[in-house]
């Protein structure tokens, strides 16, 4: 890695990263505060127990308790809002990592220089990475000091086991779209192959909920190893799940390398 | 014998179905100012980015020092100050950053980056602003301050005074002669012949992806190419037509228009027998120097 490429880019990418913090605490603020009053709404039990069955498996929310915080908060943000935050995150910083560059012609300055391009690459991911663990930490820390100011139940061992399974699954998010920025030069391209991959991985997993046949082969799709209320409740980490997520991000990244140390720079 | 300090062997690369170059070798001494000379899209900015290691060759090599371009690129880096034909910079660092920035993968130039760019009439009160504010002049300064900051072996440079007014211009063939004497060697590419003239001791000559031919530049100058209009006072005198390198002579009234290649005095000898009202000689268009001096057939098969 290279400490002078790193510098760059954090000095580049702080102010993104500490909006999405900020926000993610904010929400999960939100989420805390409205939630007393949401678990004493008349009726919203009955409401919820009417939800299709293939949307609560999708939910991973088998019996829905309403005064659970930890069901709440994981069927309101971190099933759906949360990943399409923190995936907009890191598919935006991707694609500016080798598209973004090449498209502005930063990149022909930055390999002029006496550098390997997998040391350009890796400093750039490094600093994506600090970026991923930040955003984390920062709704799992709202959690603990949002959830103890409105008393709302939280258990502190579960968010604790669930920040490493967050952030490999992030990261394999990161490896494909690194990949794409360095396949694709136009960040345009990267980012909608990026956002279409995610899509297409979240359907597939939606739609496993609902059919037999897709449930079967939903184990090549990230969201798979995802499940966020299993670990809240039970507080282990799934050691399983992270390294297969792991191992997506690393397939990625090893990918990105290849194709980079091959790429035509044209500016 | 004199060391080579670049050398391209068959250096071939196709963008898709389209020549970027092919086939083309070529070789550029030490202390040498070589000046690559052809029109937009022949091939010359393709040629540079290859020797950097920009680009991977389709077939051929391209060696600096004897190091491959593509498979050592980053101790050929160590050697060469490259500008770009466009340069970029991060819009949000000022210039004096930018300088930091790179003098820090080399670990030198911070000092000579400032002297540079002070001579290039970029003083700290510019290098403190940030660079997204530059006017295209300023950038292509800061680009040859960061090209040249580290008092490297090899310069490539990609239309070197692109945006530049003339006074800079000039005290940039000051800087690069300057270069020479302690023995960088420069490739640079230029459409502007009289600019090479001026600055390169060879020439090479670039059309459609192929290596038309390398001239030293005396060579050059002795075929050079000129557009002439005389205006005389009085009728226009005969046998104009049969001074060494006329060509391509017309009259109208008293006006008469004609190309010359070469020397120029015994032309001025001959009109100046004669009361001239006005002449003017204007450089002749890059084309007009292919097709007068290289011809449709020497400039290679993608023609």
């Amino acid at each position: 890695m290279n400490w002078n490429l790193i510098r760059k880019t954090i000095s580049y990418r702080w102010q993104s990263t500490l909006i999405y913090s900020g926000s993610l605490a904010a929400y999960v603020l939100l989420m805390a505060a409205i939630f007393p009053s949401f678990k004493k709404m008349a009726g919203i039990q009955d409401f919820v127990k009417n939800y299709p069955k293939a949307l609560m498996k999708f939910f991973g929310v088998e019996s829905f308790d309403v005064t659970s915080f930890n069901n709440y908060l994981v069927m309101e943000l971190l099933t759906v809002m949360w990943v399409i935050i923190v995936g907009a995150y890191i598919i935006s910083f991707a694609k500016g990592m080798v598209a973004g560059e090449m498209k502005s012609g930063t990149l022909e300055l930055l390999l002029a220089q006496p550098i390997e391009r997998w040391k350009v690459l890796m400093s750039e991911a490094f600093v994506l990475l600090l970026g991923i663990i930040c955003v984390v930490l920062s709704t799992v820390f709202g959690v603990f000091v949002f959830g103890s100011a409105f008393s709302v139940g939280v258990t502190y061992t579960g968010y604790l086991a669930f920040i490493p399974v967050a952030i490999a699954l992030f990261l394999s998010i990161a490896g494909y779209s690194i990949l794409f920025s360095v396949v694709f030069n136009q960040p345009g391209r990267a980012l909608m192959a990026s956002a279409g991959l995610t899509l297409f991985f979240y359907v597939v997993h939606f739609a496993g909920a609902y059919w037999r046949i897709v449930e079967k082969i939903d184990w090549f799709d990230i969201f798979h190893y995802y499940d966020p209320l299993k670990v809240i409740n039970s507080g282990n980490v799934p050691v399983k799940d992270v390294l297969i997520l792991l191992a997506f991000a690393i397939v990625g990244f090893a990918l990105a390398i290849w194709f980079f140390q091959r790429k035509d720079i044209t500016a | 014998m004199p060391k080579i300090i670049i050398g391209t062997e068959a250096l071939t690369k196709y963008y898709g179905k389209v020549v970027g170059v092919e086939g083309l070798n070529l070789e550029v001494e030490e202390g040498e100012l070589f000046g690559f000379l052809g029109p937009n899209g022949a091939g010359k900015t393709t040629t540079i980015r290859l020797v950097m290691g920009m680009l991977k060759p389709n077939r051929g090599r391209a060696s600096v020092l004897g190091l491959d371009a593509w498979r050592q690129s980053v101790e050929v880096k160590r050697l060469v100050g490259y500008l770009p034909g466009e340069p970029a910079f991060y819009p949000r660092m000022t210039g004096e950053e930018m300088v930091r920035f790179v003098a820090s993968f080399d670990g030198n130039g911070e000092d000579s980056g400032r002297e540079l760019a002070g001579r290039l009439e970029l003083d700290s009160g510019h290098l403190g602003r940030k660079v997204g504010g530059y006017s295209r002049g300023m950038r292509q300064k800061l680009a040859l301050v960061l090209a040249m900051q580290k008092r490297p072996p090899l310069l490539l440079m990609d239309e070197p005074t692109n945006a530049l007014d003339p006074l800079t211009q000039h005290i940039l063939y000051e800087i690069l002669n300057e270069y020479r004497d302690t023995g960088t060697t420069l490739l640079f590419s230029s459409h502007n012949l009289p600019e090479v003239e001026r600055l390169a001791d060879r020439v090479g000559i670039i059309k459609e992806g192929h290596l038309v031919d390398t001239e030293r530049i005396e060579n050059l100058r002795s075929k050079r190419l000129r557009s002439v209009e005389i205006i005389f006072s009085g009728d226009v005198p005969d046998g104009l037509e049969t001074i060494p390198g006329v060509s391509e002579l017309e009259r109208a009234g008293n006006r008469v228009q004609l190309k010359l290649r070469g020397d120029v005095n015994q032309l001025l000898k001959r009109v100046a027998q004669y009361d001239v009202a006005d002449f003017s000689v204007t450089h002749a268009s890059l084309e007009d120097v292919f097709l007068e001096f290289y011809g449709q057939g020497k400039s290679g098969g993608a023609v």
